[in-house]
């Protein structure tokens, strides 16, 4: 016996003894895709919150002298409007500065919202199961059937567009996933023995679910977030690039796109520039989704 | 199987049922109709006018199910705009936006499942690397953009195809383009991911030691398996982009459903809209019907249940 | 005796995240024409391993080298792609240990029995059908026609077995390998399927390879017994001479494990061997066996033993310094 103990421990002694936040922290260092994905978004984020000093011009002061200027990189760019100005002689930069706020804060309020309502169902189908399950499973494959982009379109022109109603619409309209996710993770957890010991000492359902449950689940449910995210963005390009999401003169960069879309023949840059915005910012944050969840994966782990 | 189809179609009427309750639901308490269609310099008694000759005063229940017996009959009321018959507009548009639909759908599949069986084989190589970022790719794409820059490239610059319309099948490729491009990154990630898992499976070392070779143990061992659930998803993929049409339709300016239901929904064309969301909820709830279906058909360990 | 497989000195290394794992380190088999080899050792001793790399169905990233890896005069490791795939599945052929999850669910039984018969012999589907029914008959698979029409999914995991089996041996093999076929079996069961393949290896003349963690399995229907541990032979007899006299302290220590009915009292405790599996990763010095060994000396840590042949029975190898030792002092 004390032969097995002996060696037991000098096996694990001849493995290093990384502390956990280090491993967390080479595995994200080591996920290539992760790394970039966090970087380009964290720019994007630093961008829109000190837009106002990183700003050259006011975005909303029109230049009727100054319309159309190329960006820099064309032969009549100037110094003075970078990425340009658009056809009321708005600063291009700084309206693609003010933008990231208006996506950012779309794509974090909605995902919020649907969080919050999908996390519930989600909870709660898979913890009482039965019944309730079968209810909130309905409910779940109604939400599905509806036509997202109709629907939003639809009520977005009856309420009138603007960014509070697209957070909400989308807040209600995009929960399915994590309704999905929290009633398979919830369904997986409920039998778990800290589950049970915690019903055993006594502890209350609403207990058990938010401080037992909910942290165990949360890493599941972070990853969704992302993509619902990245999903509340472009439906909030698609709305306003349609003339039914945030209102003009805001610089939502599907507005912008759709701003320029008279003029995509003779001066490309003018689509490209918003439309490249929003692919960096959508792809940033689906790198970041992806590798969150490749770290949460077990294989990954290996 | 008799059993497991019945139930399956029990549950997808009730949604169906349940998905037009809420759509109505959903447009009446969004504002007062009646002042919408009226229009904003109109008088009071206009509003009241248009409220009357629409039913718009009856109760709402009342209205539901008068519009519900109609609705089952496939008479969706008259347009206020066209002043036609809802059906005869949607009969006019649904086969444009089906033919895109299918379009796309074939396009994301032909692409998506050879991509993601290569990617699988050549796992951590630069084909594996240059597939997924492709998907990536798609999925951050905004496709009203994408569109765009598909007409600038090839309309405008190339004169390959046309920019828009509906009068030729030239028509139809870059939209479709445009929509299965935005299908195909799910499509293909499943696929590939079936694939390394059907790969290390246990029944894949088997065929390899019977000495088969390997493209038989790839296409006839392993795809089979892999591609069951993708086509799940692919249904169900062709029910979001008859959905999402309405932004590629705009922006090709083709004139299917889509593009129909956005017009209305400028006009304040409710009968309309109202129709549109049902039959696209509709044709979402069949496809996954027969996604399910087809599923149990191609899983033996679900046929003979 | 003619030798059907001849391997010398095979190693098989596996790249992982802690350095390469060297699975296999150096092993020397050979097998007889229609005899039954037992490689019997525990869990990670390289067993499977070894098997795999015979079969030639190690990942690409395995390395694997050998002195000699001789299939009937054909050496498989310089056979190209197609040679070697002609080999595999018509003289080689393969069982699992997982009946469950080794047939394909999306293909009948039918298909997959036949499939690789007519690849390699070029028999109509007929001809293949009344061979696969033949075989699923003598594998003790009832209603056999019927069988051909169904899917893996609606048979039990003995009967599964049974289909593997018969699967195995369509080509009329030379050699079969069988990696711990009975082990994801019940007990009952177990029995039946070792008697079977017993009793077919014996009908059809065919050598096996047969794979286990388990001597009371090898006792049963061995010829010949390998035991390896840490990715080597450590003794190599025939079954009657390991048996009765096992020489290496693993196999002792591995023999003393098994309860004897009326030998073992009831409540006594079942010996076992203390210590545990030196890692594989990375170089091991000395004898692999040294950390657990009731015998060993100093010597033992800094010298890696090679495998000595018992003086009196050119069969019986082991490798053991100690025990080498003994054999020197005999001559």
């Amino acid at each position: 016996m004390s032969n097995l103990t002996l060696t037991a421990n000098s096996s694990i002694t001849s493995l290093p003894a990384v502390p956990e936040w280090r491993r967390i922290m080479n595995r994200f260092l080591g996920h290539r895709g992760l790394m970039i994905g966090s970087v380009i978004l964290a720019v994007i984020i630093l961008a829109a919150l000190f837009a106002p000093w990183l700003a050259p011009h006011d975005p909303y002061v029109q230049n009727v002298s100054q319309r159309m200027i190329p960006p820099i990189w064309h032969d009549k760019g100037t110094w003075n409007h970078i990425l340009g100005t658009d056809k009321l002689g708005r600063d291009y930069l700084s309206r693609l500065l003010y933008g990231a706020r208006i996506s950012l804060t779309i794509g974090i309020s909605a995902a919020v919202i649907s969080g919050l309502i999908g996390t519930t169902l989600g909870v709660l189908a898979g913890y009482f199961g039965g019944r309730v399950d079968a209810v909130i499973s309905y409910i779940i494959t109604t939400r599905l059937a509806l036509p997202v982009v109709l629907v939003a379109l639809a009520m977005a022109s009856l309420v009138g567009g603007s960014l509070q109603t697209v957070i909400v619409l989308l807040g209600l309209l995009l929960w399915d996933r994590f309704a999905v996710v929290a009633r398979s993770t919830t369904q997986q957890l409920r039998d778990a023995e800290f589950i049970a010991s915690a019903k055993v000492l006594g502890a209350s359902t609403p207990y058990i679910l938010i401080r037992e449950l909910l942290p165990n689940i949360l890493s599941a449910l972070i990853v969704v977030m992302t993509l619902e995210m990245a999903h509340a963005i472009l439906l909030e390009a698609a709305l306003s690039f349609l003339g039914i999401g945030v209102q003009p003169p805001s610089p939502s960069w599907g507005l912008m796109v759709a701003e320029g879309k008279s003029y995509m023949f003779f001066q490309p840059w003018v689509i490209a520039i918003p439309g490249v915005a929003l692919m960096v910012l959508v792809l940033a944050i689906n790198l970041v989704g992806d590798g969150l969840r490749d770290m949460n994966a077990p294989e990954g782990r290996s | 199987m008799l059993v497991f189809v019945t139930r399956r179609l029990l549950v997808a009427l009730s949604v169906a049922l349940t998905v037009s309750i809420v759509s109505f639901l959903l447009l009446h308490f969004s504002g007062d109709l009646a002042t919408s269609i009226a229009g904003p310099d109109a008088t009071a008694e206009q509003v009241e006018k248009i409220r009357v000759e629409f039913g718009l005063d009856q109760p709402i229940v009342e209205q539901y199910f008068h519009w519900l017996v109609s609705a089952v009959q496939l008479n969706f009321g008259r347009s206020y705009y066209f002043q036609d018959s809802v059906m005869s507009l949607i009969s006019e548009r649904l086969p444009i936006t089906l033919t895109l639909g299918g379009l796309a759908l074939g396009l994301a599949i032909l692409v998506a499942i050879p991509l993601g069986v290569i990617a699988a084989i050549k796992q951590n190589t630069w084909i594996d690397r240059l597939a997924l970022s492709f998907a990536v790719v798609g999925q951050a794409m905004p496709s009203f953009w994408f569109g765009l820059t598909l007409i600038i490239v090839f309309a405008v610059n190339l004169h390959w195809l046309p920019a828009g319309g509906n009068s030729s099948w030239q028509h139809f490729v870059l939209p479709a383009i445009c929509l299965g491009y935005y299908a195909m990154p799910a499509m293909m990630r499943l696929t590939r991911t079936g694939m390394l898992e059907v790969l290390n499976s246990d029944y894949i070392r088997t065929a390899r030691s019977k000495g088969l070779n390997e493209s038989t143990v790839v296409l006839k061992h392993a795809l089979r398996n892999a591609v069951i659930p993708v086509v799940a998803l692919a249904a169900v993929e062709l029910g979001f982009m008859l959905g999402g049409s309405v932004i590629v339709e705009s922006v090709f300016s083709l004139r299917g459903l889509g593009q129909l239901a956005w017009d209305s929904i400028s006009r304040n064309d409710y009968p309309v809209v109202q129709a549109v969301v049902l039959i696209i909820a509709v044709f979402y709830i069949a496809l996954t019907f027969f996604a399910d279906v087809l599923n149990a058909l191609l899983d033996p360990r679900l046929r003979v249940r | 005796m003619k030798r059907i497989l001849e391997v010398k000195n095979l190693q098989v290394d596996l790249p992982t995240a802690n350095g390469t794992l060297r699975a296999v380190r150096g092993i020397d088999l050979h097998v007889n024409q229609g005899e039954m080899l037992c490689i019997v050792g525990e869990s990670g001793c390289g067993k499977s391993m070894t098997s795999m790399a015979l079969m030639g169905l190690l990942p690409k990233r395995a390395a694997i080298t050998a002195e000699a890896m001789e299939f009937d005069g054909m050496d498989l490791l310089s056979l190209s792609k197609k040679e070697r795939n002609q080999v595999r599945g018509m003289r080689m052929s393969m069982i699992f240990q997982e009946p469950m999850t080794s047939l394909n669910p999306s293909y009948t039984l039918g298909n997959q029995l036949c499939e690789g018969i007519i690849k390699h012999k070029g028999l109509s589907r007929e001809k293949a059908k009344e061979r696969a029914v033949y075989l699923l008959e003598r594998a003790g698979v009832p209603y056999p026609e019927k069988r051909l029409n169904q899917y893996p999914h609606q048979l039990s995991g003995g009967l599964r077995q049974r289909v593997m089996i018969a699967m195995a041996l369509m080509c009329e093999p030379d050699l079969i390998i069988a990696d711990e076929p009975t082990t994801a079996l019940d007990v009952t069961i177990q029995a039946q399927i070792l008697r079977l393949i017993r009793e077919l290896q014996q009908e059809f003349g065919t050598a096996v390879i047969f794979i286990t963690h388990d001597l009371g399995v090898v006792a049963r229907i061995a010829d010949r017994v390998a035991v390896m541990y840490a990715g080597q032979v450590v003794e190599t007899a025939s079954a009657e001479a390991l048996f009765a006299n096992p020489l290496h302290p693993y196999t002792q220590g591995l023999l003393n494990c098994i309860p004897i009915p009326g030998k073992t009292k009831p409540g006594s405790h079942l010996a076992s061997i203390p210590g545990v599996v030196p890692s594989l990763i990375g170089e091991l010095k000395g004898c692999a066996f040294e950390n657990r060994c009731s015998v060993s000396t100093s010597e033992c840590r800094r010298r890696t033993p090679n495998l000595a042949i018992k003086p009196s029975s050119a069969d019986h190898q082991v490798r053991c310094p100690e025990v080498s030792l003994s054999f020197q002092e005999a001559v």
